[in-house]
């Protein structure tokens, strides 16, 4: 697409696309009457729900006016509490897709691949926000061996609103690189979905078998099962790296009953890969902006 | 304390004008510059980095996004500049194999590549198609004034969503079929959104929430702004009146 540029101000310039938008973007050194193909667009910020303002001011003295406001408002509220708005993508080579209600929280969570599904099994996420989600999957993937040094923690996020793919894409990148700074050194990604790509990363790695793997019994027992049949049980077949890595799971059919679980060694913090992006100039030191005064919303 | 408060009360002014966005984006120049510092390691030099246009446009975002619940004003801008920074710095390093005209040319000495190349675009035509349509979109902008309206409004008042816009399309394409609605536009000096609105059947509360960008958009399809209807190839497409 084709951007004409309209006005141009000292801080931003005024372009008109192909479609009639008129749009304001960072002033790359325009001139007026130029045709430009790749601008840094402004993205506005994603819209507020002022409920409470609104039905505090309305219930003073008009009770009837409210009670009709009430089904007025409510059946739309239920229905942006529970319809899906957006959805993430998270794939590590697991892919979960996370559905969004318009309030950004968790309505849904489904594996999209064989490893999803496996990533997924026991996990409940009632009650828990997006970002808590996020971190959690990430630490299952882990506990998995799924994800380890050098991996990729890829975010495609499906968004109706430019302002909620900023707002979402940046809380995740830095709460998922935050969460695993001194763990684990990954990539993080955050990308705008493309239904190819997402499909692709899904297969880009061999989907593990959906049929349950057998309960690895450490020993044969000694007392034949009643309905054992005279032929001796084949012994299972070698599974594919990944699963192999969760045989011994605490999680799903694999689980014992006991957890194996123990909290991941304690490695020396990793120096920021060179394509990070966080380089020395990082926030997350003694200086953090990611305190109380974080302009993230919930 | 007193400071902050300050910058809140310009804050909130520039949410709503232009100008006062353009006096606190000149204000707080130094800090953008200082953000900017922190990000390339050295002082952004105007009209040459282009991380600095960079940075003034995340604190356009901020003025735009920011409300009391998120904090202090200043942190809430810095660290929308430094993500507005590292996007611009990943999208730049997926160009970084594209090579650039300004790079030397092999075997020639004090020549850049773009020089070396053999010209294929006709400047002399290309300036004059520049400076015609410069000034159609001047001629543009006085008689949007005429209407109490600037670019900069309309950009602010453009439809964000498919839907909205889909339906502003509409209305144009019936004022399109109906010409003496465009001139009555052009006369009277004020958008006849009764009219607009019977005859599109677009609901009229849509078209008022919208009355400044309807204004240019009409404006372009009356005549005398052939450039600028040019480039809109599109607009048409799906806008069909019923």
């Amino acid at each position: 697409m084709s951007y004409l540029v309209m006005e141009c101000r000292r801080s931003y310039a005024v372009l008109l696309d192909q479609e009639g938008r008129f749009v304001k973007a960072a002033n790359l050194r325009y001139e007026v009457g130029q045709t430009v193909l790749d601008p840094v667009l402004l993205e506005e910020p994603a819209p507020k729900l002022k409920l409470l303002h609104w039905i505090g001011g309305g219930a003073a003295g008009l009770a009837a006016l409210a009670a009709a406001l009430v089904f007025a408002v409510i059946l739309p509220l239920y229905h942006q509490a529970v319809d899906v708005y957006s959805s993430i993508y998270l794939t590590i080579n697991p892919q979960v897709q996370m559905d969004l209600n318009h309030a950004g929280d968790v309505v849904e969570l489904t594996g999209t691949n064989g490893d999803g599904v496996l990533l997924l099994e026991g996990y409940d996420y009632t009650g828990k926000d997006r970002l808590t989600v996020a971190d959690e999957l990430v630490d299952r993937a882990i506990d998995m061996g799924f994800l380890e040094d050098g991996g990729t923690v890829n975010f495609s996020i499906d968004t109706p609103e430019e302002s909620l793919f900023q707002e979402y894409g940046m809380e995740l990148r830095d709460e998922v690189t935050h969460h695993l700074e001194g763990r684990v050194a990954v990539e993080v990604q955050v990308v705008h979905y493309s239904q190819e790509e997402v499909e692709t990363m899904a297969q880009a790695t061999p989907a593990a078998t959906p049929t349950p793997t057998p309960a690895p019994t450490p020993a044969p027992t000694a007392t034949p099962a009643p309905t054992a049949s005279p032929t001796p049980t084949p012994a299972p077949t070698a599974t594919p790296a990944p699963q192999a890595a969760y045989q011994d799971t605490d999680y799903g059919p694999g689980s014992d009953g006991v957890t194996d679980y123990a909290p991941p060694a304690q490695t020396q913090p990793q120096a920021p890969s060179g394509d990070s992006g966080y380089d020395g100039g990082s926030n997350y030191g003694g200086d953090s902006n990611y305190g109380g005064d974080s302009g993230y919303d919930d | 304390m007193n400071e902050e408060h300050g910058i809140l009360e310009q804050v909130y002014a520039a949410k709503e004008s232009v100008q006062a966005a353009d006096q606190l984006i000149g204000d707080y120049l130094p800090f953008i510059r200082a953000e900017t510092a922190k990000f390339l390691k050295r002082p952004p030099e105007e009209g040459r980095d282009d991380e600095l246009s960079i940075a003034m446009i995340a604190f356009h975002e901020a003025i735009g996004g920011y409300a009391k619940h998120r904090g202090s004003f200043l942190k809430y801008a810095s660290m929308l500049i430094r993500s507005r920074l590292i996007d611009y710095a990943r999208k730049e390093r997926r160009h970084r194999q594209t090579v650039s005209l300004d790079a030397p040319a092999a075997g020639e000495e004090s020549a850049s590549l773009g020089e070396t190349l053999p010209e294929e675009r006709d400047h002399p035509e290309e300036s004059a198609h520049r400076q015609a349509t410069r000034q159609e979109i001047e001629e543009l902008s006085r008689q949007m004034e005429s209407f109490g309206v600037s670019l900069s409004d309309v950009a602010d008042n453009c439809p964000k969503q498919q839907r909205t816009l889909q339906a502003c399309r509409k209305a144009l394409a019936y004022a399109r079929e109906n010409s003496w609605l465009l001139e009555e536009l052009v006369q009277g000096k004020k958008l006849p959104l009764a009219k607009l609105s019977d005859g599109s059947g677009v609901e009229r509360k849509t078209l008022e929430r919208h009355r400044k960008y309807l204004v240019a958009l009409l404006l372009i399809y009356t005549n005398g702004y052939e450039i600028i209807r040019g480039h809109l190839a599109q607009v048409m497409e799906g806008g069909e009146a019923q």
